[in-house]
């Protein structure tokens, strides 16, 4: 049946190009191969949150008097519309999750060197991306921890030199976070944000399937010493192989809806006061942390000026990564790159549980 | 000589000046009283000449000083201003203060051009009162009009620097009433009159709402003693007074065996100035209730006391322990809003049981606490379901998750079996 579908189209279409690609790809297999199945787990997740987000969409309705009260609906009244809701909040930060198992996988195997830098600014930038679709999408149910989180988040975009105070009115469409603030947050969950994904991720896309699978330095040495790396086949060696990660992720999601459904929490009440325990999601709450611990002053400049700027830095650096270092190249693995991975996952490791704890 | 001479001049301008007006509609402008009690250096006497001029009812509907004190503001000689032909009667004091004010203020006709709705029998229900009955005995230590409202300087009820405005009714009253000296010799049921009053009534639960909530409908001294006829509300009339506000309090009281039992009425439970927030805790029949301070174990009131009690205590109960069940099916997604409509009846029962039981009738208040039992019986019931239907959709996902597991076991056998590489 399948045979005769694709002969159909074949006879109407000339797949033998398609047929071609598919037949002749493959892929290196070594120990580290494992790590090549994160990035098609991430790439799993986005359909996730596009599938159910247009579901929600359906639903949803984006002011501060009937946001709240859509979401109880989806959530109460709709068909599975508790499953759909609970998936779309799981799969978000499954996918932060995933998108920087992907970024750290990536950057200890040294996948970024040369000819794959455009592939890891890509990549960088659907990261920051997935954390603009988290950030975005928090605000949306409109519950009191949400508000109050927004409330912080966008007040911290006002430590930005010179455009901070532009910043914050920007994102908050006022002074104050808002109706307003959630109208612009929906249109870029749903409109920018996606737009922008489907642009990059494209040509993240584009990019490895015309450079094929980086080997690790490793592995390349070998093959330039004359090995040869054994090779699998993309169909249907790895497509299984992707396609069985993806139900892992399945089952992952799964669980946690299982056993830890997703809260609806209280309504937003602007004039309510602060409650206690208010962070951002996880993958923000090491930054967070950081920006709380800092000193109001340091050497005559703002602690929280300071520690944007710092991040700022971090996120360029981390952008710009492959043009860096330029040793990689060669196949001289920087033990500073190394030790600066390390050092990053111990510090968000350390200040995510520490940011949990102190709130 | 030089200065009296410039200062009578300018007298005579500006009676000439308010003589030439169209009457009282306007303020009043400088009188000749003015020009010279505002130069001169002792206080008592500059005092109400700066009062009157800057923020003043009466002057700004045109009255002057000759209309309280008399006098003529156009003579040019202090003597001849004062003199006996010109009806000088200088500062009034005790009787002369009330009469002074009643002139125009118990003139219906009168007022009627100014404040058509206020009340013109003012003198008559001072007359009546506690400092008027004292003040006509001779007792010139007691409260008279520009004791409370000022004498210069006087402004409106509604305005909020008025020191008989709500807000400061409780000090006006107490700037003598916590005066333990000027209180001294003042005897009330034989014993000497409390100055406390203001201390009990900062703890109490009408100054919270008038104070902290700013409810200016919360009462205050005057709301309960009467403004000019003021006087404590002797023995019988207590149930009416606080009636006044809490009318079925009041009415379900009027119909208990208390009624005719309790001299104080409201007051034997809940005091009088320092009214705390009632509790539950004040029914029954343990140290805290009031009951036990008359009743005690095996006669009808604490049995009463005790059902009661126990009663309202099991609604409390099951309206908190189905608020907690609705909370949790809630927040985990299955709607509970006409659970949610129940318990806020549930909770009106709780009310109403709480007022029925001043009637001190039983039955009637269990009637009502059984209705409401019967309310969180229901909402329990839905709760239950709602979790039964939790734990199924908690089932179909775990057969959801043992799928896919499965599914992913298959696809493992399954790669192993293709040719070519290890898996």
């Amino acid at each position: 049946m399948t045979q005769q579908l694709f002969a159909w189209l074949d006879e109407r279409l000339d797949l033998s190009a398609l047929r071609h690609f598919v037949a002749e790809k493959s892929v290196p297999v070594h120990r580290h191969k494992v790590w090549y199945y994160m990035g098609g787990v991430t790439l799993f997740l986005v359909g996730v949150q596009v599938a159910t987000g247009i579901l929600l969409l359906l639903y949803y309705r984006p002011s501060a008097g009937e946001a709240y009260e859509s979401v109880k609906f989806i959530v109460t009244q709709v068909e599975f519309g508790w499953l759909i809701r609970n998936l779309h909040s799981w799969s978000a930060n499954l996918l932060v999750f995933m998108a920087f198992v992907h970024l750290f996988s990536t950057l200890f195997l040294r996948s970024y060197r040369k000819p794959r830098e455009l592939t890891w600014v890509s990549g960088v930038l659907l990261l920051f991306i997935m954390m603009g679709f988290g950030f975005s999408g928090y605000l949306l149910p409109w519950n009191e921890l949400a508000f109050f989180a927004t409330k912080v988040g966008t007040g911290i975009a006002g430590a930005v030199p010179f455009v901070g105070d532009f910043m914050v009115r920007f994102l908050r469409g006022g002074d104050e976070v808002t109706g307003a603030t959630l109208t612009r947050f929906y249109g870029l969950h749903v409109a920018i944000l996606p737009a922008m994904t489907t642009v990059v991720l494209g040509m993240h896309l584009l990019f490895i399937q015309r450079q094929g699978m980086s080997v690790p330095p490793s592995v390349e040495k070998r093959e330039k010493a004359g090995e040869k790396i054994p090779q699998m086949p993309f169909f249907p060696h790895y497509v299984l192989h992707d396609v069985m990660w993806w139900y892992v992720a399945l089952a992952v999601l799964a669980a946690l809806a299982l056993f830890s459904p997703w809260e609806l929490g209280t309504k937003a009440d602007a004039f309510a006061p602060v409650p206690a325990g208010i962070r951002p999601e996880w993958y923000f709450l090491a930054m967070f942390q950081v920006l709380k611990l800092l000193p109001a002053h340091i050497m005559g400049i703002e602690g929280e000026v300071l520690g944007v700027l710092g991040f700022g830095l971090c996120a360029v650096v981390l952008l710009l990564l492959p043009f860096l270092d330029r040793g990689a190249a060669e196949g001289r693995s920087s033990k500073l790159v190394t030790w600066g991975g390390i050092v990053a996952l111990a510090y968000m490791f350390v200040f995510t549980i520490y940011g949990y704890l102190a709130a | 000589m030089r200065s009296f001479i410039v200062r009578v001049f300018l007298a005579g301008v500006a009676a000439l000046v308010v003589s030439a007006g169209t009457g009282h509609a306007q303020p009043a402008q400088a009188t000749g009283c003015q020009t010279c009690h505002s130069g001169e250096t002792a206080s008592h006497l500059s005092a109400p000449a700066r009062d009157f001029a800057a923020a003043d009812v009466h002057r700004d509907r045109g009255f002057t000083c000759v209309d309280c004190h008399g006098g003529d503001p156009s003579a040019t000689d202090k003597a001849a201003a004062k003199a006996p032909a010109t009806k000088f009667r200088g500062k009034p004091t005790g009787t002369q203060i009330v009469e002074v004010c009643a002139r125009c203020h118990s003139d219906a006709a009168l007022m009627r051009k100014y404040a058509p709705r206020q009340r013109v029998d003012q003198a008559t229900e001072y007359a009546s009162s506690v400092h008027g009955q004292q003040l006509a005995k001779g007792d010139h230590n007691v409260a008279t009009c520009v004791s409370c409202h000022g004498a210069h300087g006087v402004r409106l009820v509604s305005d909020a620097q008025s020191p008989v405005y709500p807000l400061n009714v409780a000090n006006t009253c107490t700037t003598c009433h916590a005066d333990e000296n000027r209180m001294k010799g003042y005897m009330r049921n034989g014993a000497p009159l409390a100055t406390d009053q203001k201390v009990k009534y900062d703890g109490s639960v009408h100054h919270q709402a008038m104070v902290e909530r700013n409810d200016l409908s919360a009462p205050t001294c005057n709301d309960c003693h009467g403004n000019h006829g003021a006087a404590p509300p002797g023995v019988g009339a207590v149930t009416n007074v606080c009636g006044t506000c809490h009318t079925v309090f009041a009415t379900k009281f009027a119909l208990s065996t208390h009624s005719a039992i309790f001299d104080r009425g409201c007051v034997e439970c809940h005091n009088n100035h320092d009214i705390a927030q009632p509790t539950d805790a004040m029914l029954g029949t343990d140290e805290k209730a009031m009951c036990a301070t008359c009743h005690s174990e095996g006669d009808n009131g604490h049995k009463a006391a005790t059902s009661m009690r126990t009663g309202i205590d099991q609604l409390k109960a099951a309206i908190a322990h189905s608020e907690e069940q609705i909370a949790a099916v809630e927040n985990a997604g299955i709607e509970m809003g006409d659970q949610t409509m129940a318990l806020r009846e549930a909770g009106n029962h709780l009310t109403l049981a709480r007022t029925e039981m001043h009637a001190f009738e039983p039955v009637a208040v269990t009637k009502i606490l059984e209705e409401g039992i019967g309310l969180t019986t229901q909402v329990d019931v839905a709760a239950k379901a709602a979790n039964a239907e939790l734990s199924f959709r908690k089932t179909g996902l775990a057969i959801s998750l043992a799928a896919i597991l499965l599914v992913v076991v298959a696809l493992q056998l399954k790669i192993r079996t293709l040719p070519g590489v290890e898996s």
